[in-house]
């Protein structure tokens, strides 16, 4: 059971990696339109659209981390202790912290996306939301493939 | 959208944000979960037959009062002044902070 969670975790954090990172990358890094190359189409994205999907995928991904945590501090924790593999383990820990900052920021972070880019101050609070959130999405994804490949699959 | 949402948001993500981190530091954790015996136990309870995880009554401390406090300040007229650089001035402090709190296990 813990495996097919860990498996819908990792699947439902490729889309929510994916999406985040579009949406970063339009905001912070700008295509010219009309957009030629492939890293130009992949910035050129209509970033609005993403917030409500990010929210979902973010508060999923989550819960469901949360719900196979349990496994993570009694199967694996111990063992990259045992083995003294401090910055797996701290790795672990920023992320467990990074990911329940990032659940606090979800309300704003959605209400600057429904606003208009129109005023400077929603623009750049959006924009930073945005960049801390990716920074957040792709630490806890690296982190978590990691320790999932220390540790092995179904071992 | 309601005019009182925004002040909601900030006013959340802040006081989430320093409830949870105060939480961390100091383990106010509203409840706590044994994972070796699937037990859950109100408060901050000492391990029993394997680890105590406290994350989860970290987040429950954090949700509950910044719901509250925004849900109060989305009551104040005054409040709509509020710079919404702090949704994202207040978790950047956060995470600075756990970078130097968790330094150890980096610098050993």
């Amino acid at each position: 059971m813990t495996t097919a969670l860990l498996i819908v975790h990792g699947l439902l954090a490729v889309a929510l990696l994916g999406a985040i990172t579009h949406q970063a990358a339009s905001v912070l890094w700008p295509a010219a339109k009309p957009a030629g190359s492939f890293s130009g189409r992949f910035r050129a994205v209509a970033a609005p659209g993403y917030a409500n999907t990010i929210v979902i995928l973010y508060v999923l991904t989550a819960v469901l981390g949360g719900i196979i945590y349990g496994e993570y501090r009694v199967g694996i924790r111990i063992v990259l202790e045992e083995l003294h593999l401090n910055m797996a383990n701290g790795s672990f820990e920023l992320k467990e912290h990074f990911v329940a900052v990032g659940l606090g920021m979800l309300p704003a972070y959605w209400y600057y996306w429904r606003q208009p880019a129109t005023d400077a101050i929603v623009a750049r609070t959006r924009a930073i939301m945005t960049g801390m959130l990716a920074f957040i999405v792709w630490w806890s994804f690296l982190t978590g493939h990691i320790v999932n490949n220390i540790r092995g699959f179904g071992s | 959208m309601n005019r009182a949402f925004p002040v909601f948001a900030i006013v959340f993500a802040v006081v989430y944000v320093v409830v949870y981190t105060l939480a961390v530091w100091k383990n106010y954790a509203l409840f706590t979960y044994h994972p070796a015996i699937y037990e859950w136990g109100f408060g901050v309870q000492k391990p029993k037959d394997g680890p105590a995880m406290y994350w989860y009554g970290w987040l429950a401390t954090s949700v509950i009062v910044a719901l509250v406090a925004g849900l109060l300040a989305s009551l104040v007229p005054a409040a709509r002044r509020l710079w919404p650089g702090l949704a994202w001035l207040a978790p950047l402090g956060a995470i600075l902070f756990f970078a130097w709190l968790l330094r150890g296990y980096f610098l050993r």
